[in-house]
């Protein structure tokens, strides 16, 4: 054995040499001593001996050579070199916590609206995808054009699905709902009102995937009065019990046998029946005309069918059935080549069921539907957000090179590699988006209930799934890498030499891209303000718009036809209060989801042609209908019971005078139509009906302003359905209490309801208000992060600058002047912003406001508005940084270091 | 003595032999047992053990344990479960390459 001294004489000569690493020194000094333990017994001296040993080791350059060699294994061990560099990162993180804070913050706010988006935009494709052979089921729409009048339904002839499965092998099955409404619904004594009621064939169960809980889903809807529910109506129901067999009465009068029980319907479902009756029940089922469109008619194909090719064969197929009727109609010379000639069209098409939810706007849709718009729209929000909030990121992490900078020259002293630095930096960028992600996480699960409500959709996180946490984890390393990647290749490739002298150009000056990338987030954040403003302007502006009759102060009750001979003595009995001025009994109202009818007329006294046969939406009304909806009676007069002969007239609006071409005082004259005599579909060309105009309304509007007025007739009829009270009342809760007292008394068991005439009118606009209150809601959070990111960035030239600050205050600069200093640079990037966000904007709203007839003006102002609020809230961000720099004491910022 | 050439991609095999065979051991003490077995014909430098036996060390193969002794401190390695599998798969891959190269060189191996 060595003696300590001699050992003690190694282990210095070695340090001496420079080897130090942990991995490798103990190592060595043992195998340098026993190897010299060898050479002394074979004889040497101490000295020779270690010489020799070092020689064998190849001196000095061998040994760091070794060295170097294990140090790079180590290096490159997985586990020890993320250990380092996470160390590393988290000390550097936790050095820097305010600008940690907020790139944390930005980012997780960015990314938990996205992800929102994300739910919100994967929700809306997944509509009716849960069908089997979703991509084999369609649905049959019809277009009509004649004359002026052009009606896109999504209904078919009560024809259509039998003749579609006897007629084309392709056709597997075929189904048809019709009359999607709510119903009353009674099972003792109370009576109760469903929604989404429905008759349909008993194929609906083979087409679709609806699946029976309980019940033989081959005969369920085969017979008549027969019906299944859904789940939840059977819980409502027959709690505890089992329904099947089970009779409940529908709309106070029939029967109808439960034979099933069917599964809760997904809510992304282009349809939600709750109660689906046997479409036999229904005698209008076998009706021949091919002409009116009144079933939802959907067709499964067989597998590996073109639905191209069957669309193709629609025009045989009209031929075949719908131009004999037309024939019957409008004499035996009509063609169908002369139809389309003069401008007509008559079109049956097959749509996608997967595409009806996004692309489908029809009349008659079974619910609205949304828009592919939407989705777009709320992609590149999210996309927007997203981008604004990783540019924060990148902004401060290339900000903060100039703090860091010496830190990467040291360590490229130190013997680091750019790749080294390279992994640092990402590691670092990696890890605040880890916390980042987990963070967003979080905040949306918070927010997502609110979100649920604004969107109306059902949505959840899907924290069970591994293919959501998969996509996490895709994202953090996404993100971290992409906002990580530009600063670590920025700081990694400074040159030691100038940054350890101080010669690397520092702030402002260097950032360009910093600048650009400020510029493209506030001109995001404008344009999303002047979208935001744009769309709530449009908004405010068809609620306010003219409408053409009084929508305030009125309340409507629904459901009154359950009262039947007693309407009229209840109406009777409301209007004793004096708090009520006028009621009238109508199911036609000026909001959507009220009955509606239309019927062909064409003026008397000549005969009708493609040019002047008007469809008309022909109103039932009475006597108090236009005095208590507050319409405008422009010409002639209101119906009154003093003139016995009004059942036979009619009021129309000024587009119907206009679309009949009726010229002079419309008033005495007359519009006729042919009646359908036999009541089989087939109108019969020699019997016609005469109504005298006696009187002319103002346009007002009653359906979505996104279209214009169309033409309308009101004739004197009964219709039960409704009945709306004009009242004055501070408080419409008591007039409603009034109301439901009476109501129990002559309806009881009858469910009460009503809704304003102004609320219903607001309802017919709810997409576009949601839309309007999501706008706000993201574009605040855009510029928010947006602004969190700029007020990082002022506080950091602010610090940057503090000691110029100094000096300038010691020179005499006022306060004042050192802020406007401060916020000149960012400030003049906010106006080209401005420039820039401004003629997307205005090409962008040009675009949307298309859709509607009625515009509101999007004026000047509104861009003004928008930039400067922007500018203004960006400013209070920076000169809140700016001022606290201004106002230091100089003598603190000069005399330190 | 044969050429460092040779030896390189064989010392991983000599090494996991070695310790597969002898148990514990530390680094000089491996180069002696090298040194013996080959008749002083084969001489493993320490520039090329140390490296070689971090790595090993690094991918599992290897576990240590340290020992005080005075003022110095001696490095024990063995093999792990791994390293046991490992050294035996290259033991036999040593074989057959030597057969391969037999008759790639057309020479009867002893």
């Amino acid at each position: 054995m060595l003696n300590g001294e001699h050992t003690n004489y190694i282990i210095k000569d070695l340090t001496y040499r420079g080897i130090i690493a942990d991995e490798f020194q103990d190592e060595v000094i043992d195998h340098i001593c026993s190897a010299v333990e060898k050479e002394i017994q074979n004889g040497l001296r101490f000295i020779d001996a270690y010489h020799k040993v070092l020689r064998s080791f190849g001196h000095n350059a061998g040994l760091r050579e070794t060295q170097n060699q294990i140090l790079q294994t180590s290096n490159k061990t997985i586990r020890i070199m993320f250990k380092n560099y996470l160390t590393i990162a988290l000390r550097n993180l936790r050095k820097h916590s305010f600008y940690t804070f907020i790139n944390v913050m930005g980012l997780a706010v960015g990314i938990a609206s996205c992800l929102l988006i994300v739910l919100f935009i994967s929700d809306e494709l997944k509509y009716d995808r849960h069908h089997k052979d979703a991509d084999a089921i369609f649905r049959v729409d019809t277009e009509i054009k004649f004359g002026v009048n052009h009606v896109k339904v999504a209904t078919n002839s009560a024809m259509m699905a039998d003749a579609l499965r006897n007629d084309y092998a392709e056709v597997e099955h075929s189904a048809r709902f019709y009359n999607s409404s709510s119903m009353l619904i009674r099972r003792l004594d109370q009576n109760f009102k469903e929604k989404n009621v429905v008759y349909g064939d008993s194929s609906v169960l083979t087409v679709f995937t609806i699946p029976l809980i309980s019940g033989n889903s081959k005969t369920a809807l085969t017979d008549p009065h027969t019906m299944i529910i859904s789940q939840q109506t059977a819980e409502k129901y027959f709690p505890n019990e089992d329904p099947l067999g089970q009779t409940l009465i529908i709309q106070n009068k029939e029967n109808f046998k439960i034979t099933g029980v069917f599964e809760n319907m997904p809510s992304t479902s282009h349809f939600h029946f709750n109660i689906i009756l046997s479409l036999v029940t229904e005698p209008y089922n076998k009706d021949g005309q091919w002409l009116s469109a009144n079933f939802f008619t959907y067709a499964k194909l067989k597998p590996g069918a073109d639905y191209k090719v069957l669309n193709s064969k629609f025009p045989a197929m009209i031929e075949k059935y719908a131009v004999p009727q037309l024939k019957m109609g409008l004499g035996k010379d009509f063609t169908i080549a002369k139809f389309n000639a003069a401008g007509n069209k008559l079109e049956w098409k097959l749509r996608p069921l997967t595409y009806i939810h996004l692309h489908s706007d029809l009349q008659a849709e079974i619910e609205p539907n949304s828009d592919i718009t939407y989705v777009y729209l709320f992609g590149a929000i999210g996309l927007f957000i997203l981008s604004i909030a990783c540019i924060n990121f990148m902004n401060l992490s290339t900000a903060r090179s100039a703090n860091r900078a010496k830190e990467v020259g040291v360590r490229k002293v130190m013997g680091s590699l750019r790749s080294h630095l390279i992994r640092q930096f990402l590691t670092e960028s990696v890890l605040l988006s880890a916390f980042s992600f987990l963070l967003a996480v979080g905040i949306a699960w918070l927010v997502v209930p609110l979100f649920r409500d604004l969107s109306g959709k059902d949505l959840l996180i899907p924290f069970g799934s591994g293919f959501f946490w998969m996509i996490v984890i895709l994202s953090i390393l996404i993100v971290g890498i992409l906002a990580g990647a530009y600063p670590s290749f920025f700081l990694s490739a400074f040159r030691p030499v100038n940054v350890l002298k101080g010669n690397v150009s520092l702030g402002m000056k260097s950032g360009l891209i910093r600048s650009s990338l400020v510029i493209f987030q506030f001109s995001i954040s404008i344009l999303l303000i002047i979208g935001t403003i744009a769309i709530n302007k449009q908004l405010g502006f068809i609620q306010n718009t003219k409408i053409g009759f009084n929508k305030d102060q009125v309340i409507i009750i629904r459901d009154t036809y359950a009262l039947e001979n007693q309407v009229e003595s209840f109406k009777e009995e409301i209007l004793k209060d004096s708090r009520v001025l006028n009621g009238t009994i109508s199911g036609f109202l000026p909001v959507s989801g009220t009955d509606r009818t239309d019927n062909s007329y064409w003026p008397q006294g000549s005969l009708p042609t493609a040019d002047n046969l008007v469809n008309l939406q022909v109103w039932r009304v009475d006597y108090n209908y236009i005095s208590t909806l507050g319409m405008t009676v422009k010409s002639g007069r209101d119906f009154s019971k003093e003139f016995s002969a009004d059942s036979g007239a009619v009021i129309l609006n000024e587009a119907s005078i206009k679309m009949f071409g009726i010229e002079g005082d419309p008033i005495g004259k007359k519009i006729s139509r042919y009646v359908d005599e036999k009541g089989d579909g087939n109108l019969d060309p020699n019997r016609t009906a005469d109504l005298v105009i006696i009187g002319v309304v103002e346009n007002f509007n009653f359906e979505s302003l996104k279209k214009n007025i169309s033409p309308l007739a009101m004739i004197l009829r009964k219709s039960n359905g409704l009945v709306s009270f004009r009242f004055e009342a501070k408080d419409a809760q008591d007039v409603i209490n009034a109301i439901e007292k009476t109501w129990k008394t002559m309806a009881p068991g009858l469910p009460f309801s009503y809704t304003f005439l102004d609320e219903s009118f607001a309802k017919m606009y709810s997409a576009e208000q949601r839309l309007g209150k999501i706008f706000i809601i993201f574009a605040s959070l855009a510029i928010l992060i947006a602004c969190l990111g700029l007020f990082a960035l002022t506080s950091f030239t602010a610090q940057l600058r503090t000691k110029e600050i100094g000096i300038r205050k010691v020179l005499g600069a006022s306060v004042s002047g050192i802020i406007l200093l401060l916020s000149k640079e960012f400030g003049k990037l906010i106006v080209i912003s401005f420039f820039i966000a401004a003629p997307i904007a205005w090409w962008g709203i040009d675009w949307w406001l298309k859709s509607y007839s009625y515009k509101a003006e999007i004026g000047v102002y509104v861009y003004l508005l928008a930039g400067v609020s922007a500018f203004v809230v960006a400013w209070i961000t920076m000169s809140f940084q700016s001022f606290k720099a201004a106002s230091s004491n100089p003598v603190k910022s000069l005399r330190n270091e | 003595m044969h050429s460092s050439e040779l030896l390189k991609g064989t010392l991983q095999t000599i090494i996991l032999k070695i310790l597969k065979d002898h148990g514990k051991m530390y680094g000089y003490e491996i180069t002696q047992r090298v040194k013996d077995l080959s008749d002083s014909k084969m001489l493993l430098t320490e520039g090329a053990l140390y490296p070689t036996l971090h790595k090993l060390e690094a991918e599992g193969f290897l576990k240590t344990e340290t020992v005080m002794m005075g003022k110095r401190i001696r490095k024990y390695y063995t093999l792990t479960a791994s390293g046991r599998s490992v050294a035996k798969v290259r033991v036999t891959e040593f074989m057959e390459f030597i057969k391969t190269m037999s008759s790639v060189l057309q020479v009867q191996m002893s």
